[in-house]
C-alpha cells in the first residue's frame, strides 16, 4: 500500500487508518490503487497488450453501466415526481370540492331555517314568537345585537432557536387561552358571545390540534377576537377579573397581544350547524300545514343541544 | 474518447429501453449514483495525473456501488438506514470534492 500526496507518491510508505482517517480522507481523496498501478507500470509490471485491451472493454462496460445508471436514476426521480404532485392536486381538488359543497349545503340550511322560523312566526304569532326568539338568542340559534365586550388575543413573537431550528411556541395563543376567556366572559354575565365571528352555544368546543385552535371544528387563526354581548360592566369585569389579570401576566412575560374594550354596538351571527341530539320530533305529530294545531308541546322541540 | 462514447452508448440504452426499477431497489438508486460518480471522479483525476489504470477504475466503480448499497441495505436491516446513506453520501461527497478540486487544479491551474 502507498500513500498519495496531491499526485506526488511514495513506494514505501504504509496507508496507515490511525485515528488521522479522516483528516487523510479529506486530505488525499484518490484512491490510493491508482498509484499503485502506476508504481506497478513503472516496475514493468503491467498487464501485457492483449489483457490490457480486455480491461479496456471492460472499462467502456463499466461506462456504458454508469451512462445506464445514470439515466434509470433521472426517469426514476422523475417518474416519481408527477405522482407525487398528482396526489397532491387531487387531494386539493377534493378539499375544494368539498369546501364548495359544505358551502352549498350550509346555504341550503339556512334558507331551509330561514322558512321554518317564517312559517312558524305564521302559525304561533304574538307572544310565543317572542318566547321562541329569545330562547333562540340565548341558545346560540338566532343572530343577537347589542352592547358588550370585545377581548382581542394575539401571538407573541415565536422566534426560531437557530441552533436547534425549534420554534419557541411559548406566546402562542393555546386554546386553553380561549376557553378561560369565553369562561370569564360568561360568568361575568355575557349572553352570547362569538371568537372570529363563530358564534359559540352550550355545547361549543374550543380545541386545540397541532398548532391550530378548531372552535367547533372550524380553524380560527391569531389575532383572536371573543366578542361578546353582555352587561356594560363587562370588559371593565374581565380586566378586574382573574382572566384579565392572567393574560396581562402573559403579556409581561411573553410578549403576547391582550386587550379588553367595550364595544357599543356590535352583531353577532347565529351558530351555524346546529342539530338536534336529544329532541326528536315525535313520530305522531304530523300537522298538517295551515292547520291551527298552534302551541302543542311536541311540535316545537326544544333545540336545546347540537 | 472511447470513455465517452460508452457513457453516451450507456445513456442511449437507458433512453430505449426506459426500464423500470423494482420497488425493492429503489431506495438503492441514490446511493448507487452517488457512489458510481465517486468512482468517475476518481478515474477522471487519475487521468489527469497520469497514473489511469483501467482494472483499477473498474473494480472501484464495481466494489463501489456495491459496497454502497450493502451498507445501506444494512442501515436498513438496522434500522438505521436513514443515517447510514447520509453516511455514506457524506463520505462519497467529501471524496468528490476533494477529486474535483485536483481536477479543477489540472485544468485551470487553479
Amino acid at each position: 500500500m502507498t500513500s498519495v500526496d496531491g499526485g506526488r507518491w511514495d513506494g514505501n510508505e504504509r496507508r496507515s487508518f490511525a485515528p488521522d482517517f479522516l483528516s487523510e480522507l479529506f486530505r488525499n481523496p484518490l484512491d490510493p490503487g491508482y498509484a499503485d498501478a502506476a508504481a506497478r507500470r513503472a516496475r514493468g509490471e503491467g498487464p501485457s497488450g492483449a489483457t490490457r485491451r480486455i480491461i479496456s472493454g471492460i472499462t467502456a462496460l463499466a461506462l456504458v453501466a454508469l451512462g445506464f445508471l445514470l439515466v434509470v436514476a433521472y426517469q426514476q426521480t422523475m417518474a416519481d415526481e408527477p405522482a407525487r404532485s398528482r396526489a397532491h392536486d387531487q387531494l386539493v381538488g377534493q378539499v375544494q370540492r368539498r369546501r364548495t359543497e359544505t358551502v352549498a349545503l350550509q346555504d341550503r340550511a339556512d334558507r331551509l331555517r330561514a322558512e321554518v322560523a317564517t312559517l312558524r312566526d305564521r302559525e304561533l304569532g304574538g307572544a310565543a314568537v317572542a318566547r321562541l326568539r329569545e330562547l333562540e338568542a340565548a341558545a346560540g340559534l338566532a343572530p343577537v345585537r347589542g352592547r358588550g365586550a370585545k377581548i382581542t388575543l394575539a401571538d407573541g413573537p415565536t422566534p426560531i432557536n437557530p441552533l436547534t431550528g425549534e420554534r419557541k411556541t411559548e406566546a402562542e395563543v393555546k386554546d386553553t387561552d380561549l376557553q378561560l376567556a369565553s369562561n370569564a366572559l360568561w360568568s361575568g354575565g355575557a349572553e352570547a358571545i362569538a371568537i372570529n365571528g363563530q358564534r359559540l352555544t352550550a355545547t361549543s368546543t374550543i380545541r386545540q390540534a397541532g398548532e391550530a385552535i378548531l372552535v367547533d371544528f372550524r380553524p380560527v387563526t391569531s389575532p383572536y377576537e371573543v366578542v361578546a354581548i353582555g352587561p356594560d360592566s363587562l370588559a371593565a369585569d374581565f380586566r378586574a377579573g382573574y382572566a384579565g389579570r392572567f393574560f396581562e401576566e402573559l403579556v409581561n412575560r411573553y410578549g403576547m397581544a391582550y386587550d379588553a374594550a367595550e364595544v357599543n354596538d356590535v352583531t353577532l351571527d347565529a351558530a351555524t350547524d346546529l342539530n338536534l341530539r336529544l329532541a326528536r320530533p315525535s313520530p305522531s305529530a304530523s300537522p298538517l300545514p295551515g292547520s291551527s294545531r298552534s302551541g302543542t308541546p311536541d311540535s316545537t322541540p326544544s333545540e336545546g343541544g347540537r | 474518447m472511447i470513455a465517452v462514447l460508452a457513457l453516451i452508448a450507456g445513456v442511449v440504452l437507458g433512453i430505449v429501453f426506459h426500464p423500470t426499477v423494482p420497488p425493492g431497489l429503489q431506495p438503492y438508486l441514490p446511493i448507487a449514483v452517488v457512489a458510481a460518480l465517486d468512482a468517475v471522479f476518481g478515474g477522471v483525476r487519475a487521468k489527469l495525473d497520469g497514473i489511469f489504470d483501467d482494472k483499477q477504475f473498474v473494480v472501484s466503480f464495481v466494489s463501489n456501488v456495491l459496497v454502497a448499497g450493502v451498507i445501506v441495505y444494512l442501515g436498513d436491516q438496522l434500522g438505521v438506514g436513514g443515517q447510514l446513506s447520509t453516511g455514506v453520501v457524506v463520505v462519497l461527497g467529501v471524496r468528490i470534492f476533494g477529486n474535483v478540486a485536483a481536477i479543477r487544479r489540472h485544468l485551470f491551474r487553479a
